[in-house]
């Protein structure tokens, strides 16, 4: 009897340590939710003005495209009003594990200012935040070790945003860049003389109009 | 005319045409690729991709048990299992085989003889062998090319030297080839005999440069009988023995055990060129002919009665390694003052690296043609390993744990005996193990393709490349194909190592692209080189103008 109550008592904790929800985590055996703000408004908006709905992938598959990376999102560039309610579908369409992670959210609402899902597999989970008034470009990535530099980096703008981040794959070019070798063939060198002596041939040929017009 | 005073003014528009053309220059060797990367491209191969077979199965009728002139020979399941005939040759000496085993074999009537049984145990105590020197991918003054060539691994021909038993013919395969015959080969072959066995072994120095023999850790007298030297050291005995003669050591070993015999002029060099072997001695029993020479090394076809009384099968494993600046200073020349030269004054083995590392003469792949230890569940499997590189080595054999019976020749106590998964040897150490094949969770985990391997990690590459160096495979019977090779999960598993270019280090590593290069940005060069004529062109025109006007 005391066996059966204590096996009870744990089947009955179980679904309670799936799910848990502690200081802005909710947390389950497929992933992770932090900071999920469905209702709370920042200081400078009055009112949600606007439900916007994104889906975003994860994968190695949506970096195919893209020569020497490995990770990325199937989008990396997003744009929504002012004071929106932004309700994310993250979607990993890996086995390992992948997040959403977005930075700069303000900190009196979103504790370190971030806002992420994390998904331990393939599989998919929606939670929502709401953005500030001002226009600001906010720092999407997957903060899994190597995944952000490898591919996995995306951006939100605010309104009219501030501008576009660094390395985003498809979209701005490395703040770092690697150096390639440049495959010269004769007939790169033929071009470039060729040039350096039509260049020199125009001004011949423009002295010796000038000089007639002067004979004139 | 125009006055100077035009000209001047146009020196301004010079400069203003240098600075605009240093600010468009482009990149003409390297440059940054933009938003996407290159889209890549396949690496370029400098000889044409040739994908070898894992096995030529060149002489199956070799690996079935057979009997030879009346000595048994056991089954060597392997791709190139070693010639039986030579097995009998070596068993009985050149003076007791058929002529058809003779026929068969390589080897001179004279390498070997064995006599006089002088105890009266059924079996010769009087033997003697004659050794030679061999080099194996040498300079040739007919060919850029090394001569005769041994590849270690698919495309790797180090300069490299062995002890042969006395050959006759030719050292190539035939007229027409620059391959070594299968005979000879390295590493230098293990020597064995019985203990109490009167042996006399006589260097006939084929080489050109001076060599001994010394034997270490076999029990011999300092002197021969006539107090020549015995030891094979120059600075203790007579001159090492010159090119073209020959010198006899004698030993009669009192003490049985897994032993080495190397080569002792120039020893740093000289042996790690090849010239060492493993020696064994075997215990005495009646009736014990043993196996003189294990060409190759790795299985041993007829086992003493010793080894037999205990042991399901044996193996000799000999562990060597090459520093290719060693091996490169027989390449490089045909005349042997500059050969000596090299070798011996500018080469300092002080700085030496090692770079490749071969189980048996041969680095993976090639180890699965040869070096394989092929084994049934439940047997007892004597290994007797020898390490002659100057690095340590550890040996770990997947999914076992054998017991260390021997060190250097002498038993450990039984009591005291350990059973572990890692063996070290340090230089010119050996051990014998007992592999039980036994699936106890202890000594096996069962039937298996099981890797076994140097663990220091630079002995598993070929020059860096990975997977090579002493890489071996311990294979249970029931996974071994008919032509000796294992039955691997993947059947395209092997197809990136048996190429030429892979070791080359020229193909990419899992078939992918390499970034590779970028198109010159012809825009810019265009650009560029127009701004630069302008530049000349208006230079010129303002010299000109100059020393015409007044």
């Amino acid at each position: 009897m005391k066996k059966i109550l204590l096996l009870s008592l744990f089947l009955f904790s179980f679904p309670s340590f799936a799910a848990m929800n502690h200081g802005g985590m909710i947390m389950d055996e497929k992933g992770m939710i932090m900071n999920h703000n469905p209702d709370k408004l920042p200081k400078d908006c009055t009112e949600i003005s606007e439900d916007v709905d994104i889906t975003i992938r994860g994968g190695r598959k949506f970096a195919k495209d893209y020569a020497g990376k490995m990770f990325t999102y199937d989008k990396r560039d997003w744009q929504v009003p002012p004071c929106a309610r932004v309700n994310v579908t993250f979607i990993n369409e890996d086995d390992i594990r992948h997040q959403f992670m977005i930075h700069g959210l303000p900190g009196y609402m979103y504790p370190k200012g971030m806002f992420t899902i994390e998904l331990y597999g393939k599989g998919q989970k929606t939670a929502s935040f709401i953005v500030p008034s001002r226009d600001y470009t906010y720092y999407i990535h997957c903060e899994v070790s190597q995944h952000t530099e490898k591919g996995m980096k995306g951006q939100l703008k605010v309104g009219k945003g501030s501008g576009d981040l660094d390395s985003i794959l498809g979209l701005t070019p490395p703040l770092t860049p690697d150096l390639y070798p440049i495959k010269n063939s004769h007939y790169t060198w033929i071009t470039l003389i060729f040039s350096i002596l039509l260049g020199a041939v125009f001004i011949r040929v423009l002295s010796y109009f000038l000089s007639k017009r002067e004979d004139v | 005319m125009p006055n100077k005073r035009l000209y001047y003014r146009l020196i301004p528009v010079v400069f203003a045409l240098i600075a605009l053309s240093t600010w468009l220059q482009p990149d003409f060797f390297q440059r940054a690729s933009g938003i996407d990367l290159p889209k890549g491209q396949n690496p370029q191969l400098s000889q044409a991709l040739k994908v070898e077979k894992p096995c030529v199965d060149l002489h199956p009728e070799w690996r079935k048990a057979q009997t030879i002139d009346n000595v048994a020979i056991s089954e060597s399941l392997l791709c190139e299992p070693d010639n039986p005939y030579n097995i009998a040759a070596f068993v009985l000496g050149m003076n007791n085989v058929s002529m058809r085993t003779m026929m068969s074999s390589r080897i001179a009537e004279d390498a070997l003889i064995k006599s006089d049984d002088l105890d009266g145990d059924g079996d010769p105590d009087i033997i003697r062998i004659k050794l030679e020197v061999l080099e194996l991918n040498g300079a040739t003054p007919d060919s850029p090319n090394p001569f005769p060539t041994y590849d270690i691994a698919p495309g790797i021909q180090p300069g490299m030297w062995a002890f042969s038993p006395k050959l006759r013919g030719m050292s190539v395969k035939n007229f027409r080839s620059q391959k070594a015959n299968a005979i000879l080969r390295a590493p230098s072959p293990v020597i064995r005999v019985e203990q109490g066995d009167k042996v006399y072994i006589t260097l006939e120095n084929t080489h050109y440069f001076p060599h001994t023999l010394h034997f270490h850790g076999v029990d011999h007298p300092f002197q021969t009988a006539d107090g020549g030297d015995n030891d094979g050291v120059p600075v203790t005995g007579q001159k090492p023995v010159m090119p073209g003669n020959t010198r006899t050591y004698e030993l009669q070993p009192r003490h049985a055990g897994t032993m080495l015999y190397h080569c002792h002029v120039q020893t740093d060099k000289h042996l790690m060129m090849g010239l060492n072997g493993m020696f064994v001695v075997e215990e005495n029993r009646p009736n014990n002919w043993v196996q003189t020479f294990n060409v190759g090394a790795g299985h041993v076809r007829h086992s003493s009665v010793a080894i037999k009384e205990k042991f399901d099968r044996e193996y000799d494993l000999h562990y060597q390694s090459i520093d290719k600046n060693l091996a490169k200073t027989i390449q490089q020349s045909n005349d042997i003052r500059e050969i000596s030269k090299k070798m011996h004054r500018v080469y300092n083995m002080s700085e030496s690296k090692e770079n490749y590392f071969m189980l048996n003469g041969h680095s993976f792949p090639y180890t699965l043609r040869d070096a394989l230890i092929i084994a049934k569940p439940d047997e007892n499997i004597k290994l007797r390993i020898a390490n002659t590189q100057h690095s340590n080595i550890a040996v770990h054999i997947h999914g076992h744990k054998a017991t260390i019976t021997h060190y250097d020749g002498v038993e450990q106590n039984p009591a005291a005996q350990i059973t572990r998964d890692v063996y070290g040897l340090s230089a010119a150490q050996r051990i014998d193990l007992n592999l039980q094949t036994t699936n106890d969770g202890l000594h096996s985990y069962g039937e298996g393709v099981w890797l076994f391997h140097d663990h220091v990690e630079m002995g598993v590459a070929n020059d860096g490349i990975s997977p090579g160096g002493n890489v071996a495979l311990l294979v249970y019977e029931s996974l071994l194909s008919e032509t000796g090779m294992p039955n691997i999960l993947r059947a395209d598993a092997l197809d990136d190592v048996m190429t030429n270019s892979y070791y080359a280090k020229e193909r990419a590593l899992w078939g992918k692209k390499e970034a590779g290069t970028l198109a010159p940005d012809y825009l810019r060069i265009i650009l560029f080189g127009l701004l630069l004529g302008l530049t000349l062109g208006l230079i010129i025109f303002i010299l000109r103008g100059l020393t015409k006007a007044d």
